[in-house]
């Protein structure tokens, strides 16, 4: 039998699957590089306004890091620059997933054994997948320069944009696929083939906020940067991509070819043998847990360090028009005494307060999925029955979100304060002021709670839905819409700034506890009187 | 007299259309070793969570240890250990990590116990969940079950992906507490020797409703041996004995079931009739079940 029988079989199979996920993908590229299209052309109208804008990106290493190296003043440029660091992470992702999706997750859950006993050849799976995920890269890339050709920019750029977009899905396709062969789970091959864009992107900013460009050119996301479309079309430059992208599927093939079915190469680690200390509700949750917060406040350090180089676009917001501070004064609050450079802060610690209030989010999603899945009933079982059970869960959920916040305020605050601030003074303020927004973020956690207490199978999606909704109803989102004015309808709204001198109102906070305790008690009590299970 | 560490009347549970249990009944008398058995779907793990206070009941009682299911879970749970038949754990923590959890949160732990189980079992603790079997999850929660001093064990097709050799292990130690006499077992199960083996009295259900309950030996009318012999004669009064089902001929070999009670009378007979050969087959565990739930069928349609 070849090793290759039943490859279109395996790739008609993940196309189907594909079905519901594929175009999403396709839809958020597109839609992304089209909002940015309008959004150049609304800000920046004439040659004129967009040479200002573009001096001023030129002259802030921040924003060069942002978008990826130095601007022109030409409309398809400054889009693919500004969508680029989006759309070349998002299809490396969608490739990424797709890839462990038809090979080692399949492989893990034994659906590739009940093929395998059929007559499926060794490495049709991993061609199946390499087939798909690549087309649905190649279809992200070329919808996009057929929309961007569609609205008028260059043919030729829009080509060399859509490639440089398939591209990035085409290598991180290839390095999902060694990440398949070489881990046992599926969690972990996500974790290696993420981490691996995580450093790609780390590398690429990096390599453009310093002016080190040897760091772009190893970096995969780099090479899509690189090839600088509408401008100098360096589409030749994609030959690296393509080769890497070949270099290791030959390695992927090399070790499935090799390793048993269901094997890696990284050994699953042992566990230990006792646990003495886990014996409560919240040392469980804190057991289980504990991975996520970690990953969670080394991701938002991570970000909260990089943030903290908006040190250099800060001042140069001084310079901006006095109708811009205006804005920033109706929609952020404050004291018309705080500066330009406090209402950025502000707006900064308000975008850490957005994502991280998806934390509590999650965990309480998390309790809803050990229900489901049952893992839940054996402890219920014992006297930690589910009230004590979720109260554990919510403990750490509360504690967590605070200690992110409380991570976000401090490396931020130090990377601004020794970086241009006073850190006598600074740190202390910054801190204060991202501690201010935890009941905002509590109480997105607590609407979940309720949800997941009154209507468990749609507490997921309501969890997702309120999330999102406070994001981009908040003012963090909102000025990206014209919304300068923010949204009464969420609840970061109502937290003074405090970091551009409004005074300390302690009300609103004390509304929001108030308010997440008795979210949080209707849901428990809700909880305890439903069926479980 | 002690109240029954469970009492269960009328139970009504009903699922959007489906009625799971339909005025369901179930005594566990202090001390014993209660069979639960029933076909699958029958209500024997609606039952069991409704006693745990997972789900609460429609209509009908429960009573639990001499409290209330529902109410005094918590309060009731650290006199009780539960197996679930399906055993869902987390990938990421190792069966060591979730027998100490499940037996700390139900207060002490005897870690000599854990310790002479885990050995028992043949279990490795250090392992993640995420790479045990499924007998192997099984085990887990079988040990974190057995080694704890609950007064009440609720085992839910407990041997369920157990091999054979663990399933012997398992019996033993059933066997053991019953030995002790202070601890009361439900055992919910389809193996039907496992059942005889270790049982005082059973408890049969279908279709959400009790149809038999009562002592072993009350449960051996139900097995009939299939026998067959090669006789000097025709069969003669064989067909006439009491007990005595399905009885043909075919080349001079006489096929028949028999219940146990017959048997004696039956083969007396043989003998008199001048047996050549002789082939006595217990009944298949399924046919034993198909034949008790044919019955109960029947019935129910006449």
């Amino acid at each position: 039998m070849n090793a290759l029988t039943g490859t279109a079989r395996s790739a008609r199979l993940a196309l189907r699957r594909e079905r519901s996920i594929a175009p999403w993908w396709i839809i958020l590229l597109v839609g992304l590089a089209l909002a940015l299209v309008s959004y150049i052309n609304r800000n920046m109208p004439t040659p004129e306004v967009m040479t200002t804008y573009t001096t001023m990106i030129n002259r802030n290493s921040f924003f060069r890091a942002l978008g990826g190296g130095f601007v022109v003043p030409d409309l398809g440029y400054m889009q693919a620059w500004r969508s680029g660091g989006f759309l070349y992470v998002l299809n490396g992702l969608a490739a990424l997933m797709a890839v462990i999706r038809y090979t080692r997750a399949d492989e893990e859950s034994g659906r590739i054994e009940l093929l395998r006993a059929g007559v499926l050849g060794r490495q049709a799976p991993l061609t199946a997948a390499l087939l798909v995920a690549g087309g649905v890269s190649f279809a992200g890339g070329a919808a996009t320069t057929i929309v961007l050709i569609g609205v008028g920019l260059d043919p030729a750029g829009s080509i060399d944009y859509g490639a440089a977009i398939t591209m990035a899905g085409w290598v991180f396709g290839a390095i999902a696929a060694v990440a398949a062969q070489l881990a046992r789970t599926a969690r972990t091959a996500r974790a290696i083939a993420l981490s691996v864009l995580g450093l790609a992107y780390i590398l690429r900013y990096a390599g453009d906020a310093s002016g080190q460009y040897w760091m772009k050119y190893i970096s995969p996301i780099g090479w899509s940067h690189l090839v600088e479309p509408y401008w100098s079309d360096r589409w030749w430059l994609l030959a690296i991509p393509a080769a890497v992208t070949a270099a290791l599927t030959a390695l992927a093939y090399r070790l499935a070819g090799r390793r048993d079915l269901g094997a890696g190469v990284i050994h699953e680690r042992r566990g230990p043998v006792t646990a003495p200390g886990l014996r409560g509700p919240i040392s469980l949750s804190w057991r289980l847990h504990r991975g996520l917060l970690i990953t969670w406040a080394a991701a938002i350090a991570c970000f909260a360090a990089a943030a903290g180089g908006v040190s250099t676009l800060a001042y140069q917001f001084t310079e901006a028009p006095g109708v811009t501070v205006d804005n920033l004064l109706k929609a952020f609050g404050g004291s018309s005494g705080g500066g330009a450079v406090d209402f950025a802060l502000w707006a900064i610690i308000l975008i850490f307060a957005h994502v991280i209030a998806l934390y509590p989010v999650l965990m309480v999603q998390r309790l809803r999925a050990d229900e489901s899945a049952g893992r839940a009933e054996a402890v219920q079982a014992t006297p930690m029955t589910r009230l004590r059970w979720a109260a554990g869960q919510l403990v750490v959920a509360g504690l967590g979100t605070a200690a992110l916040l409380a991570v976000a305020g401090v490396v931020f605050g130090t990377f601004y304060a020794f970086l241009v601030g006073d850190p006598a003074s600074d740190i202390a303020r910054i801190l204060a002021g991202t501690l201010g927004t935890v009941p905002a973020a509590w109480l997105v956690g607590a609407v979940c709670m309720l949800a997941y207490g009154l209507v468990p199978r749609a507490s997921v999606a309501i969890g997702w839905i309120t999330w999102v909704a406070v994001a981009v109803m908040g003012r963090a989102a909102g000025p990206l819409y014209g919304l300068w004015g923010g949204t009464p309808f969420e609840p970061f709204h109502y937290i003074p700034n405090t970091v551009a001198g409004a005074p300390f109102d302690p009300a609103p906070a004390l509304t929001m506890v108030a308010l997440s305790a008795l979210l949080l008690g209707g849901g428990l009590f809700a909880l305890r009187r439903r069926d479980f299970g | 007299m002690m109240t029954a560490p469970i009492s269960v009347s009328g139970l009504v549970k009903t699922f959007g259309r489906t009625r799971a249990l339909d005025g369901l009944d179930l005594t566990v008398n202090s001390g014993e070793v209660h069979g639960f058995l029933g076909p699958n779907g029958a209500g024997k793990s609606t039952t069991i969570r409704i006693l745990l206070g997972l789900l609460r009941a429609d209509a009908g009682t429960a009573r639990l240890l001499g409290g209330d299911p529902w109410d005094d879970a918590t309060r009731l749970h650290s006199r009780l250990a539960y197996v679930p038949g399906d055993v869902t754990l987390w990938p990421g923590l190792s069966g060591g990590e979730v027998i100490d959890l499940l037996m700390q949160s139900r207060g002490r732990a005897d870690r000599a116990r854990r310790q002479e189980l885990i050995e028992r079992f043949d279990l490795d603790p250090g392992v993640k969940a995420r790479a045990y079997s499924k007998g192997n999850r099984q085990k887990v929660a079988l040990i974190a079950a057995l080694a704890s001093d609950a007064e009440l064990l609720i085992l839910d097709e407990p041997t369920a992906g157990l091999d054979p050799l663990m399933e012997v292990v398992f019996r033993d130690v059933v066997r053991e507490t019953r030995r002790r006499g202070d601890r009361t077992v439900l055992l919910s199960s389809h193996i039907l020797t496992e059942v005889e083996e270790l049982c005082d009295r059973v408890t049969i259900i279908r279709d959400g409703r009790t149809i038999d309950t009562g002592s072993l030996p009350d449960l051996r009318h139900l097995t009939r041996t299939s026998i067959q012999a090669e006789l000097s004669g025709a069969p003669g009064e064989l067909a006439e004995l009491p007990g005595v089902h399905d009885l043909r001929t075919e080349d001079g070999l006489v096929r028949f079931d028999a219940e146990a009670d017959a048997l004696g009378p039956v083969l007396r007979c043989l003998a008199s009739l001048g047996v050549r050969s002789l082939v006595s087959q217990p009944p298949t565990l399924e046919q034993m079940f198909l034949r008790y739930y044919d019955r109960t069928r029947a019935e129910a349609g006449r």
